[in-house]
């Protein structure tokens, strides 16, 4: 026998609290990947955050303009439980410059898919004659949430081609897991954990510079010349043809930053090449057992030949 | 995550080269360019355009930090401030899309950052002062002349996708006006230090006299004075711009 149409699962009060705990989580997502676009350096992650924080805080405004309407106070956001509010801090604490895998995979592998389970779980039990109104936003959610989550892992998975950043991603995603089970979820009364595999035929459209090719510095024949001695010369600890290419005034100066470089080095290559005019700003990137150091340099032609002006490490990594 | 967080901590790839702008200010005057490109050739517009992506990054950046920074604030506001991070992320796509229209590449030419280092404004009335009014108003006077070069050499890709920019732009500026009101609301004291932080902005960004009111042709950034009206600025903010305009120091 049919159940009758006006048969019901979620009281209002039920209704209004699940409500609280949506945008909690909304809101706190959208404030995090605000705060994170600063923090990230790649340029389709950073871009992927800041196409998605609007989006986060109409489902939040949304769920916030609903509660009046079930009897509660307009815009108030309350967590499930402790749990919640630790899973989320724990969401929140991967800053570092190299850790947007982990932050990606936080947001479009854990909170995002389990947000979606959670939302169909509640349109299935939402009253279709006495709760359109839920359900609609239920069904925008829905959808926004499916399409970012599948955008998110489509960066992603370009951020993790190399094992070890995937590797620090997939141990995060685990970690995170289990801190929402502990949580029972962001409702807290479901074990229900959904992770990854999502797709959406419009999450193309939230990616943006990712494997984009625009033309490629051109560097002058001599001065790439130039910088493949100079890089080798650094790779072997060979001063004097180093010192060769250096102004003279300028030597010392580029000697203090190369000590800092993480010697042996194995590996290099130029990453960046900018212009001032006729000078070129180059950035070369030195790699070792020991870790990875970037090193900023000004480069001049002088009588037909490049020399150094000028040299300062800006970045430096320990090794994974 | 730290509210604000320090300068330093604004993450690039290392594609992008970053400089102070008095230093690269000073490498070009020693080679006889000018400090600031102009708009008349096509490597010059490129130049240009490449400064204003990173812009662009540094506001959706700097949004974005808004929206975290200030839990406190008003609903109404960080929403105003979600918003205005989406706009800012298609204003950097639709800049990748026109350097790439211009034969440039990302990191052709060096970022400086006093985008950014004004968007990290400690007070929140401060900050949408001098980002949506100072920065933004600023955005409106570069946009407008980039859309009438645009238009005058016949190219409809950045005549076009520029127009839709600065009527955004134009909505943020009245954002700032709107929350720079609200946010002082009795407090007329931050409303002091809100407005002098949003002029030594305009100051900073006269840029030794580059800024001035002007025919498009005639100066290198031309005051968009009904851009600005539209905006929300008034007659008298904006005659208080051009005279400053004849008093700013070189960077």
């Amino acid at each position: 026998m049919d159940a009758h149409p006006l048969v019901g699962d979620l009281s209002v009060d039920a209704s209004a609290r699940l409500i609280r705990h949506y945008r909690y989580v909304e809101e706190r997502m959208m404030r995090m990947m605000g705060g994170w676009i600063a923090l990230t350096p790649e340029l389709p992650a950073k871009l992927l955050l800041g196409r998605h924080v609007w989006d986060c805080a109409q489902h939040a405004d949304l769920w916030g303009r609903r509660l009046p309407e079930l009897r509660t106070a307009a815009q108030q956001s309350e967590p499930a439980n402790e749990a919640v509010v630790r899973f989320m801090d724990t969401l929140e604490g991967e800053e570092g410059y190299t850790e947007t895998p982990e932050r990606l995979a936080g947001i479009y592998r854990v909170l995002k898919p389990h947000l979606v389970s959670a939302y169909e779980d509640h349109r299935a039990r939402a009253n279709p004659v006495f709760e359109p109104p839920t359900r609609r936003i239920l069904d925008r959610c829905l959808d926004e949430e499916r399409r970012h989550a599948a955008a998110g892992q489509i960066v992603l998975g370009a951020l993790t081609r190399d094992a070890d950043p995937r590797r620090c991603a997939e141990a995060w995603e685990k970690r995170l897991q289990q801190a929402l089970r502990e949580a029972g979820g962001i409702t807290g009364g479901s074990a229900l954990v959904v992770s990854g595999g999502l797709s959406h035929p419009r999450a193309c459209d939230d990616i943006i510079a990712l494997g984009r090719v625009l033309a490629r510095p051109e560097l002058p024949a001599e001065l790439a010349q130039a910088l493949d001695r100079h890089r080798r010369a650094v790779q072997a600890g060979d001063l004097a043809s180093v010192a060769g290419q250096v102004l003279e005034t300028a030597w010392e100066a580029v000697q203090t930053q190369y000590r800092g470089l993480p010697v042996p080095l194995t590996a290099s290559e130029v990453v960046a090449v900018a212009k001032i005019g006729a000078y070129r700003m180059v950035k070369l990137a030195f790699k070792g057992p020991r870790g990875l150091a970037v090193v900023q340099q000004q480069w001049r032609q002088v009588e037909n030949a490049w020399r150094l002006y000028g040299a300062e490490v800006v970045r430096t990594e320990p090794a994974p | 995550m730290d509210r604000p967080i320090a300068y330093d901590k604004l993450a690039r790839e290392d594609r992008f080269v970053r400089m102070r702008a008095r230093e690269v200010a000073s490498l070009k005057v020693e080679q006889g360019l000018p400090p600031f490109p102009d708009l008349t050739s096509r490597p010059s517009m490129r130049e240009r355009v490449h400064g204003i992506l990173v812009g662009e990054l540094q506001a959706m950046e700097g949004a974005g930090r808004t929206v975290y920074d200030f839990p406190e604030a008003p609903w109404e506001f960080t929403m105003d401030m979600a918003r205005q991070v989406w706009d800012e992320s298609r204003h950097v796509e639709i800049y990748l899309g026109l350097l790439d229209h211009l034969d440039g590449y990302v990191g052709e030419f060096p970022e400086t950052t006093i985008l950014w280092r004004c968007a990290c404004a400690e007070d929140a009335a401060a900050r949408v002062a001098g980002v949506n009014r100072g920065l933004e108003g600023l955005a409106c006077d570069v946009f407008n002349q980039l859309i009438h070069i645009a238009g005058k050499i016949g190219d409809p890709i950045i005549e076009k996708s520029v127009d839709y920019v600065l009527a955004d732009e134009i909505t943020h500026v009245r954002m700032g006006s709107k929350w720079l009101n609200k946010l002082t609301e009795g407090d007329p004291e931050r409303r002091r230090r809100a407005i002098e932080f949003q002029e030594s902005i305009d100051d900073r960004f006269n840029l030794g006299g580059v800024r001035q009111d002007g025919q498009h042709e005639q100066v290198q950034i031309s005051i968009a004075k009904d851009a600005r009206r539209l905006a929300g600025f008034t007659d008298e903010e904006i005659e208080r711009l051009i005279k400053s305009t004849q008093r700013s120091p070189v960077y």
